[in-house]
């Protein structure tokens, strides 16, 4: 899609007339390359310092190793071995990414249908639904979370609800402090990223596409499968990464709803930064964990290349 | 919010979007310059003193004397825990006042990023309960470098009408498998790990060796399938005892008291392997901006009427032994206290200062162990 | 105009769908004020009686209200900072063919893929080797870091729908980048800054782990709920302080409706 743009801009490049203003400004004018990283520079510089020295710091520190308060500097892989020894990492690795597939999974299947209502059903005040799809994010986090205890708690909504009903004798106690309570929160926590990437996508859909397909005779199934979902696909991809990415690092969700069941990777990098006070192995992990999401994200990124090829 | 308004007007045409954008822009600019201070119409924050502490100690409950000699309260910073607070102030946070316990204090001072404090220039210094100064690291000198504020244990919180005590309490109603899923325990090694060890029969002088690990560590993973949180939220375990959903829990003696203030039939175990107990205080940053300002605080802190308001409504022993004259004995048994608090602490496990070393290892131990491994 | 019909038609299941979305949205989120009016300091049923202790707490505790604002300064600045940054970016990536154009991209978006905590402490350690003392300048830093692909990631889609005809139409007729940028793109892409705004202004009012590592003694709404957590005597006065704040939002949003009640679209795109 890009490069289709490229290409028009590069046809077009000689065609406006160049007027001189200073030499910087003339250059700026003539260079597409100097005048595409001018307007990213300050982007770069604010990411280069919240980025590079950062990752220098931790990459370095992922191969110190800690005695007491202070740190080894000789440069070691130790951490890692140790990382990759002890099952407990590779198993919470291997669950956190379960748990976050999950809450993905669940965020847009769900999300979808609420995007696409809004992009195309809702013709008055769109801005007002948007609104209204995003306004519980307003409050905060670690209270939605708790908001979630409250529902799935021993006398939670469910339970006396379920109790009420005469459904149950005794209240579940699987809802809360379990994997199933993480995927769920998580899932009702990350809907506005799922919606409003997919919604902005929809909304960019050339109608006149869909009437053609109608005027070939396609049912409202078929334009769907064949124009809309296909066209959509860059804000479910978004979308997927948006959450997919985050959520396998949190931390306070399964802290304060996973139980002793439901932790995840997050928190023993937390643990490492705090209490257990081994900031070389919390590095470690972390970039293991990076490299583990980039290795999903390569995968899941070839996934889609070829299926965009296919539908090509 | 007026963004929202905003979009309104340009909606309807109110409000060019140009005019909108640039009124926008005028906000960025204005947010972007602000300088970002809180508070108006007060003495600039800066002037009082920040005390770094754990959630609940940031009330003016605590801080009467304070707030009559400078005219506001102190400026708090909040820690869930004292290794977290650690943590911040090695990455270079600094504060005037923070509130460790006295298993940490020689860790804490270290670490050097603290003074010690020069106890004649507290005026209630000469009520402080002795005991409670005289603890393993902290004298320098003359001076002390935690001055002692509250002490308590940690012990069982359990539902009278939900637990059968046979004989006497023990710590093993949190063992029991007949209540499997419906116990409790506070997530922190600091308290969790030192009841494993009263629980295998560790004497705490030796709870830095192979064997001592090895032991508690069985009792640990033990004890694991039935515990269904481990939390250093205390309000979760509270609301847990309240509902039932819990029917015993590792707790602090606030716990207790506030469950019982709202009705519940709750006791703070006595165990016959005996409680743990802790004493914990204020430490002065060695930078700290306000050191005058900062001892404002710590006096503030050791006087009666804040003593009054630890015992009563949390539960909490004082440093100050006139606090306690307000209250009978049976009160303050009723809340495992006393005025004499040696009778407590000795009477329970008191924590032993250990290593760094000893800490992480403790800690990453305790942690897989929780994670089910 | 009969074309149009087919997907103008109403969509009753989707309507359906779409009604229930929202409620099971806020159903969790409407239990806070049911709980913030409740007399007991547990947050668990049955119900024990109506109290509005809680608010009069409230009001007396000023904390509550600093924290509140310093949320809202650090999220509003944040989010016009992102989204600035992001409009430039945004245009900079999908207009021009830069070269390493892919690997800037996955450079800019790499917040995404690292662990919150990991840039906490990256930047507390960065911070205080450099001397800055920390405040919510440091904090709505490390917001502006992590929001950055957010509003990137929200941008790009406009900006790539943009018809470059549009563009160079008006380069033809004489009018300079600024002004081009100005009267054509900006109006086009408009739905996305806003977007971006609200998302970025969300993310940033929501953060906490960074935020608890670089805020210094002013606390963000966050922090300071995450300390009340701990001491349920405060948690209903937090409680009623959320339902405030999710009050006055659906007091907005329904003024913002009442203005808006005559206004016909007139869409955007086409």
């Amino acid at each position: 899609m890009t490069n289709t743009n490229v290409t028009l801009n590069d046809a077009a490049v000689g065609a406006p007339p160049v007027r001189r203003r200073g030499k910087f400004a003339g250059m700026l004018q003539r260079s597409e390359t100097l005048r595409g990283f001018f307007l990213l520079s300050p982007t770069l510089v604010v990411m280069t310092i919240g980025i590079v020295i950062p990752f220098a710091i931790l990459i370095t520190m992922s191969l110190w190793t800690a005695i007491g308060f202070g740190f080894d500097t000789t440069l070691t892989t130790a951490n890692y071995e140790t990382a990759l020894e002890q099952p407990v990492y590779g198993a919470l690795m291997h669950r956190s990414l379960v748990i976050s597939g999950w809450a993905t999974v669940a965020t847009v299947l769900l999300s979808y249908p609420m995007a696409y209502y809004v992009a195309f059903h809702v013709h008055k005040n769109k801005m007002m639904w948007i609104v209204l799809m995003t306004l519980p994010f307003w409050t905060s986090y670690l209270l939605r979370v708790f908001a979630w205890k409250v529902v799935l708690g021993y006398e939670g909504v469910i339970n006396s609800g379920l109790l009420w009903a005469g459904l149950i004798d005794a209240p579940l106690e699987f809802l809360l402090y379990s994997q199933q309570a993480v995927v769920i929160t998580l899932a009702h926590s990350w809907v506005a990223f799922a919606i409003l990437p997919i919604y902005v996508s929809l909304e960019k859909i050339d109608r006149s596409l869909l009437e053609a397909a109608t005027d070939l005779g396609d049912g409202p199934v078929a334009r769907f499968f064949r124009i809309t979902l296909p066209l959509s696909m860059p804000g479910v991809i978004a979308a997927s990464f948006l959450i997919f990415i985050p959520t396998t690092g949190d931390y306070i969700t399964p802290a304060l709803l996973g139980g002793p069941d439901g932790m995840m990777i997050g928190n023993l990098i937390q643990l490492q930064f705090g209490p257990v006070n081994n900031w070389p192995m919390g590095a470690s992990l972390a970039i293991g964990l990076m490299l583990y999401i980039s290795a999903i994200g390569l995968v899941f990124l070839a996934l889609t290349k070829v299926f965009k090829e296919r539908m090509a | 919010m007026d963004v929202l308004d905003q979009i309104g007007a340009v909606r309807e045409g109110k409000m060019s979007r140009r005019a909108f954008t640039r009124s926008l822009a005028a906000a960025g600019v204005g947010m972007a310059t602000v300088p970002f201070s809180g508070r108006k119409a007060m003495a600039a924050p800066e002037d009082q003193a920040t005390y770094f502490t754990w959630g609940g100690y940031d009330i003016p409950e605590l801080f009467g004397e304070y707030q009559a000699k400078n005219g506001e309260l102190p400026n708090f910073s909040i820690f869930g825990g004292s290794e977290e607070a650690l943590t911040k102030m090695r990455g270079g946070f600094v504060v005037d006042v923070s509130h460790p316990c006295n298993q940490a204090v020689p860790r804490w001072t270290a670490t050097g990023l603290f003074q010690s404090a020069d106890m004649s220039r507290l005026s209630h210094a000469g009520d402080i309960i002795p005991e409670l100064t005289q603890l393993e690291g902290n004298a320098d000198g003359d001076n002390l470098w935690m001055v002692p504020f509250d002490w308590g244990q940690t012990s069982i919180t359990y539902r009278t009408d939900l637990v059968e005590i046979e004989g006497e309490e023990s710590w093993d109603i949190l063992w029991d498998e007949k209540y499997a899923g419906r116990l409790g325990s506070l997530g922190a090694g600091a308290d969790a790990w030192w009841v494993g060890a009263i629980k295998a029969g560790v004497d705490f002088d030796n709870i830095d060796t192979p064997e001592a690990f090895e032991k508690i560590a069985a009792v640990m993973r033990e004890q694991r399938p039935h515990i269904r949180v481990y939390t250093d939220d205390t309000t979760t375990l509270e609301q847990a005892l309240a509902s039932g959903e819990m029917v015993a829990a590792m707790t602090w003696n606030s716990s207790a008291t506030l469950l019982r203030a709202e009705g519940h039939p709750v006791r703070f175990a006595q165990p016959k392997e005996g409680a743990l107990t802790w004493v914990c205080g204020l430490m002065i940053h060695k930078d700290a901006p306000n050191l005058d300002r900062a001892y404002d605080v710590i006096d503030s802190m050791l006087s009666v009427d804040t003593g009054k308001f630890m015992i009563n409504d949390y539960g909490y022993g004082h440093s100050n032994a006139k606090s306690f004259d307000e209250f009978d004995e049976e009160t303050l048994v009723g809340l495992g206290l006393s005025k004499n608090p040696a009778d407590i602490l000795e009477a329970g496990h008191f924590q032993k200062p250990q290593t760094q070393e000893f800490e992480s290892k403790m800690n990453a131990l305790f942690e897989q162990i929780k994670a089910g491994f | 105009m009969s074309t149009e019909s087919y997907i103008r038609r109403p969509n009753r299941p989707l309507q359906v769908y779409a009604i229930i979305f929202l409620i099971a949205l806020y159903i969790p989120i409407l239990f806070l004020p049911l709980f913030s009016f409740n007399d007991s300091i547990y947050v668990s049923f049955p119900l024990t009686g109506f109290t509005l202790q809680w608010y009069e707490e409230l009001f007396q505790r000023e904390p509550v209200w600093a924290a509140l604002m310093n949320s809202v300064k650090v999220g509003a600045a944040t989010a016009v900072l992102a989204t600035t940054l992001g409009i430039f970016a945004a245009k900079a990536i999908t207009k021009y063919r830069l070269p390493g154009q892919n690997a800037i991209v996955a450079f800019i978006m790499l917040p995404l893929v690292v662990p919150g905590i990991i840039f906490g402490v990256a930047l507390l350690v960065l911070m205080s080797s450099l001397g800055v003392t920390l405040s919510l300048y440091t904090v709505a830093v490390g917001h502006v870091i992590i929001c950055l692909p957010f509003a990137i990631a929200t941008l790009i889609p406009r900006f790539e729908g943009l018809d470059p005809s549009l563009e160079e139409a008006s380069a033809d007729l004489g009018e300079n980048a600024w002004h081009t940028f100005w009267r054509v793109t900006l109006p086009v892409v408009w739905p996305g800054i806003l977007a971006s705004l609200l998302l970025t202004f969300t993310v940033s009012f929501d953060e906490f782990i960074m935020a608890f590592f670089l805020t210094g003694t002013e606390p963000t709404l966050p922090m300071y709920i995450w300390g009340q957590l701990r001491f349920p005597q405060q948690f209903p006065s937090v409680l009623a302080l959320s339902s405030m704040i999710i009050a006055v939002s659906f007091v907005i949003v329904f003024l913002g409706q009442w203005i808006n009640r005559d206004a016909h679209i007139s869409t955007v795109r086409k």
